[in-house]
């Protein structure tokens, strides 16, 4: 019967290969393609043809003097995320299947054992895949590539088939009347003694860190070293220690001494899931009909609607029913954007930079750092923010027969579309201006009021770019629908790689094609007024004037937009493709 | 009501609709029917003014829907097969959404009162995902008769619907027809056409092959080959291979030479 099941895994991937290779024909992939291998070449392969290949290594002072600190720590990362595979999840066991697989093979002559060698077969697909990048990407530190795949298959395979184990057993203690709460309790318990144990026993035998041991990461890391590798954490860590030490084996040698102990516990595993005799059937039906609606969900770009347990929101405000009828899809685009427009959030945001500014607002260079992260996650946002929030056409193509049935003006439902995710964008950003201001008061230096002028421009430049960024995916994914995350048939694999590292030096582009001019009218009226204001009016006036000469660039991109989506024709755009 | 003028849609070199005329009168019920690829789905997303057509002009009351967009799709709804909706949005904020894009400034009797019919109400503030088929193609519907319109397309009506659902659909679409509405149905179930339809329209590979009310065309080719019905209507308008007919339910069942 595995044949059979090996069949169908090996013939499906043939095939899903065969026609990745065919519609490689289309230029969209193929320069995707040819984008995606240049970047796997550079970023991953041109280290392997390197004669007497260094690496960077890992950052100085944690391999060189603390040799067993590397194999603890990663023993210490699989403890706990074995004990959260006993804690967080609260379902029944279910192997994932596909619903084309759940239809044939459920009612077919296969035996649960069958069904679940099948999975670990398919599964292995998905670790060696995973072996084979983080392998390479570890390449770039050096080291023996076959020592460190062979390592990491066996902690990847291990972890597989604890999920798989630990899933059953949480489903036969389910059966013998413990629930998850009880379960979650006993073992977070136990997990919290067991780390009671190693503090108390390391603070009565080991001396602490004292004045200014404590202030070096050498001394730190050298503690952490003798607490990690003796006493109780010695012993509660060792099967873990054995399941890491291939991949960190200093040579062959080591390597093959490691070997061993690794695979009797992956034999263990695999032994204790084989025999583990759990219905897991009827959980994986449900299983695979979610798993079927959040892909639906996902290629339809909609990816609030992939979570699980949904439930309705409610919305930010009353929506009437006469008045701009853009109003009505940026209403539903809050509500669609759930959690990332949650007053919670929005209140934990705030708790959280009220914390920062409490802790190190008065500190020596606390400011300083503070202002730093504040300025790198403004920028980040300016950039990876449009990426994230997708409350707009992205969302909403495979829904483009209802929007273009309304009785709307392209440009009202462009503008109804692409509104939610820059207010969200905006007011994040404006939280961050906020704070950033308030942690600059901390900061004595004489161009702290110049600070303050550019925070309050970006007040009015930074929505006017939210805009035109939030335009050009926008733009993007009408006249390339095939080639943006959206519609039915999303691409995957090294080309889809290379399609978004295309869009995304095209969006750079685009966006630096844009700015010149607001740049050019930021330059001449900073000029011009710092004369008779002085550097501090002229930076906050030239930034609002440059939003100006934004938020027209980006009215016409509206317009734009507008007549983009009223040409759009996503039956067009399936016959072409 | 409808009035449609050599409607013509091209996908590059293809013709998917075919220089179409035909008018839909208030009351009528027009059943689009033809073969897979016919081009019945392109030319009801071309009334709807979802995609423009090549060549043509369609009116909707009176609005040329080219010219004055706006003021025919206020007039029209659209009904696909699958109902398309929100899947963060209640029921009832499916209805305040439709209600402001429509301008529907009494819309919460109205709602109130067409998810009482559709019975719906119980579930007013579940989501799409909660809801059976069934009842997302009622959530559907309430949405598209929220703002009263004129004229109304239905793709494929019945489908995924229970014996009680088809019924009350047959039953929904001849009241509004007798309200006034002119609605187009377009359907591969020609017994459906037959028993609700008052005109038919049939299409192959885009082309007009049959148009008038039943009656005329079911008189058509009774002269040329005695009694006929929808069924065989269809089957020689489009020259389509003909099926034997059903075997009845008293007939032996005929023996096999082994498994099948």
């Amino acid at each position: 019967m595995i044949s059979a099941l090996l069949y169908l895994q090996a013939h499906s991937f043939r095939n899903q290969v065969v026609s990745r290779c065919k519609r490689l024909r289309q230029p969209k992939y193929l320069v995707g393609a040819i984008a995606g291998l240049a970047y796997f070449y550079f970023y991953f392969f041109r280290f392997l043809f390197v004669p007497h290949r260094h690496g960077h290594g890992l950052p100085g002072g944690i391999t060189a003097g603390h040799p067993l600190l590397l194999e603890s720590a990663a023993a210490l990362a699989l403890f706990v995320v074995v004990v959260l595979a006993w804690v967080i999840p609260h379902e029944r066991a279910a192997l994932t299947f596909s619903e084309a697989e759940v239809a044939f093979l459920f009612p077919a002559p296969i035996s649960r054992r069958g069904l679940i060698h099948f999975k670990l077969v398919r599964s292995q697909l998905r670790i060696l895949f995973t072996v084979l990048l983080l392998d390479l990407f570890s390449a770039r530190m050096g080291g023996s590539l076959w020592m460190h795949a062979v390592g990491l298959w066996l902690v990847f395979s291990t972890l597989n088939l604890h999920f798989l184990g630990s899933s059953f057993g949480r489903t036969l203690l389910l059966d013998r009347g413990m629930s998850n709460a009880l379960r979650r309790a006993l073992v977070l318990g136990l997990a919290a003694a067991l780390a009671a144990g190693v503090v108390v026993w390391a603070r009565r035998t080991m001396p602490g860190l004292t004045g200014s041991d404590s202030t070096t990461p050498d001394a730190l890391l050298g503690y952490a070293e003798r607490v990690l590798t003796s006493g109780p954490a010695l012993f509660l860590l060792y099967p873990f220690r054995l399941l890491v030490r291939p991949f960190f084996a200093g040579g062959a040698q080591a390597f093959l001494v490691a070997l061993g102990p690794a695979i009797l516990i992956v034999a263990l595993h695999y032994a204790w899931v084989i025999y583990s005799n759990v219905a897991f059937e009827e959980a994986s039906v449900a299983a695979s009909q979610r798993l079927a609606a959040r892909i639906a969900a996902m290629r339809s770009g909609n990816w609030q609607a992939a979570k699980t347990s949904q439930k309705g929101k409610r919305p930010w405000f009353t929506l009437a029913p006469t008045g701009p009828p853009a109003t009505a899809l940026f209403w539903k685009n809050l509500i669609g954007a759930g959690q990332a427009v949650t007053w919670r959030i929005w209140l934990s945001l705030g708790i959280v930079c009220v914390a920062l500014f409490m802790a190190f607002g008065r500190t020596a260079h606390g400011p300083e750092v503070l202002v730093t992260l504040v300025s790198v996650f403004l920028v980040y946002s300016l950039f990876l923010g449009p990426q994230f929030l997708r409350q707009d056409f992205r969302q909403d193509l495979a829904q483009a027969d209802v929007l273009k049935a309304f009785p709307m003006r392209g440009w009202q439902i462009a503008l109804g579309e692409v509104l939610a995710p820059v207010i969200i964008l905006a007011a994040v950003q404006w939280l961050l201006l906020f704070f950033g201001i308030l942690f600059q008061a901390g900061v004595h230096t004489a161009r702290a009021h110049l600070f303050l002028a550019g925070g309050l421009g970006a007040v009015f430049l930074l929505p006017a770019m939210d805009a035109l960024l939030l335009l050009i995916p926008n733009a993007a994914v009408l006249l390339f629908p095939s080639w943006i995350q959206a519609g039915k048939d999303s691409a995957r694999g090294i080309e889809a790689t290379g399609q978004r590292l295309v869009f995304f030096f095209g969006q750079v582009l685009v966006l630096a094609i844009a700015l010149v001019p607001a740049a050019i009218v930021f330059a001449v009226v900073f000029f011009l007024l710092r004369a008779l204001l002085g550097p501090a009016p002229a930076l906050t006036l030239g930034a609002m004037v440059a939003a100006v000469v934004v938020a027209v660039e980006a009215a016409l991109g509206v317009l734009l937009l507008g007549k983009l989506f009223e040409r759009f024709d996503l039956s067009a755009e399936g016959n072409a493709s | 009501m409808i009035q449609v003028e050599g409607l013509t849609k091209l996908y590059g070199e293809f013709v998917a609709v075919n220089d179409l005329s035909f008018a839909v009168a208030p009351g009528e019920v027009m059943g689009l029917v033809g073969p897979n690829g016919a081009g019945k789905t392109t030319t009801l997303r071309s009334l709807a003014g979802i995609i423009p057509p090549t060549r043509g002009t369609i009116h909707i009351c009176g609005h040329d829907l080219a010219t004055e967009p706006l003021a025919a799709k206020r007039e029209l709804a659209f009904f696909t097969d699958e109902p398309r909706l929100f899947d963060y949005l209640t029921v009832e904020q499916h209805l305040a959404f439709t209600a402001r894009i429509y301008q529907v400034a009494d819309y919460q009797a109205v709602g109130a009162r067409l998810l009482d019919e559709l019975e719906l109400s119980p579930k007013r503030n579940a989501l799409p995902g909660e809801l059976s088929r069934g009842m997302k193609q009622k959530l559907a519907i309430a949405c598209g008769l929220l703002h009263s319109p004129k004229v109304i397309y239905f793709d494929e009506p019945l489908t995924g619907l229970d014996p009680l659902g088809i019924r009350r659909m047959k039953d929904s679409i001849l009241k509004r027809a007798r309200s006034g509405a002119a609605i187009i149905i377009s359907s591969h179930l020609l017994h459906l056409v037959e028993e609700i339809c008052s005109h038919i329209l049939i299409l192959k590979s885009g082309r007009k092959v049959i148009h008038g009310t039943l009656q005329e065309i079911t008189r058509q080719f009774s002269e040329q080959a005695g009694d006929a019905n929808l069924e065989e209507v269809f089957f020689r308008a489009t020259n389509e291979t003909e099926v034997a007919p059903p075997v009845p339910v008293s007939a032996p069942p005929e023996r096999t030479q082994g498994p099948i």
